[in-house]
């Protein structure tokens, strides 16, 4: 049995390689495909922690927020999220009413939140049990939550009721547009293998 | 670029490489035929490489979806009803209706999403099965990269399933005007779901196992 306690494998190839820490600001790459291996970025965990703080705002502003106003043969209405699907499931649209819900509010807040206690796990030490089974959840679910995509999916619709009635853009969109915006900047800066290294170090502490 | 000695893979080293993590661990000795190997870093399911049958299921999944893609394209997705007549609509004639308004932009990007990236999902992995069965050499760093495309933006697809969705429940104005959703949708949103998980059981890591170990064997 070799010891791998120091070896690093391509997620992308499987390609094993020796952990050589790297200066800041600088990317250990596969030798075999290029992809990033880790990266070292100082300040990673706090910038991911302000990111993730500044998209829980946005997102109680995205829910209590008006999202659409829709004006039509002289009857105007407003939309807000959470309002709009209770009474989409209400009216029989249980489809419709599942999809706003599930990308809009239960993702987005699963994955702030997860993220949250991820982070705060870290920096304070506390006991990772919780955080490494909401960290793997967030990474695999990742695929499934489509903000940006229901966002665009607004849009074309916005366009394509043109002619039936006029839907003007509420506040909560451009919140949700900035929504969007944190996710992906928090997303894009975290280092998986720096949480992971972390979240396993705290486990081993007490055992040693 | 290479160092002089043959670089490893986790997989000849005799380790586990957990998929969601990167952790590495050992296989157990025996493992009972029900019993499941959990990942000791962060829990997710691990799968012996022997037990690996990412190609099959991916083939099982491509076909369904490959299979559901003649009805979501050429049966109506959505009907607009304006003074009791009906309008149905499939996803091509919906671009069509999109760039008639002027409406260009959009109509590019729906024709994007809905048709181009589909059918570049079902042509690609049908494509990546193949060569990783025939066990290719050619060009594994680009048909990585492929893949990684492939995985990345099929999520963008479901697009037009959030626009039809979102009509229907908008448009609730009596008679006037009315929109339905269409058994095509259904369809078609069967065909994104299914890609995506066919893109996510493909394991891109076989483009460049199958190449090391006939380099062994050779
Ligand atoms: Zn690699
Ligand atoms: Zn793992």
């Amino acid at each position: 049995m070799i010891d791998y306690s120091s070896c690093v494998a391509c997620q992308e190839c499987g390609q094993l390689h020796r952990y050589n820490p790297v200066a800041p600001g600088k990317t250990a790459t596969c030798q075999r495909c290029g992809s990033v291996l880790y990266r070292n970025r100082p300040h990673m965990l706090e910038s991911v922690l302000a990111l993730t703080l500044a998209g829980l705002v946005l997102f109680i502003l995205s829910n209590w927020l008006p999202l659409l106003g829709l004006r039509a043969q002289s009857i105007e209405q407003e939309f807000h999220l959470l309002g709009a699907s209770i009474a989409f499931w209400d009216g029989g649209y249980h489809v419709l009413a599942a999809l706003i819900v599930l990308n809009t509010i239960v993702f987005p807040l699963f994955e702030l939140l997860a993220l949250l206690i991820v982070l705060l796990t870290i920096r304070y030490r506390w006991e990772p049990s919780l955080a490494i089974v909401l960290f793997r959840w967030m990474r695999e679910l990742k695929p499934w939550g489509m903000l940006e995509v229901f966002m665009l999916g607004i849009l074309v619709a916005m366009v394509k009721l043109g002619d039936m009635a006029t839907l003007i853009m509420g506040t909560a969109l451009w919140s949700f547009a900035g929504l969007v915006v944190t996710m992906t900047a928090a997303t894009s800066l975290l280092e998986p293998f720096v949480v992971w290294r972390e979240l396993g170090r705290d486990k081993r502490v007490p055992t040693n | 670029m290479y160092p002089q000695t043959k670089p490893q893979t986790a997989r000849e080293a005799g380790l586990i490489q957990c998929r969601t993590c990167a952790g590495l661990s050992h296989p157990p000795a025996v493992l009972g035929k029900h019993e499941v190997m959990r990942c000791p870093r962060c829990g997710a399911k691990l799968r012996l490489h022997e037990h690996n049958n990412s190609i099959e299921v991916t083939w099982a999944l491509l076909i369904a979806s490959a299979l559901l893609y003649i009805p979501a394209n050429t049966l109506p997705v959505m009907s607009y009803y304006s003074l009791g007549a009906g309008q149905p609509d499939t996803i091509l004639s919906g671009v069509f209706r999109l760039l008639g308004s002027g409406q260009w932009p959009l109509a590019l990007i729906v024709f994007a999403a809905s048709i181009v990236v589909p059918l570049m999902k079902l042509i690609t992995l049908t494509f990546l099965l193949i060569s990783i069965q025939r066990k290719s050499h050619w060009r594994q760093l680009d048909r990585m990269r492929l893949y990684k495309i492939t995985e990345h933006v099929g999520r963008w697809s479901m697009v037009d399933v959030f626009v039809i969705a979102i009509l229907t429940g908008l448009v609730q104005f009596g008679n006037m005007a009315r929109v339905e959703a269409n058994s095509g949708s259904f369809s078609f949103a069967a065909v994104v779901v299914l890609t995506m998980f066919a893109a996510k059981t493909l394991d891109g890591h076989l483009i460049w196992d199958i190449t090391r170990q006939e380099e062994r064997d050779k």
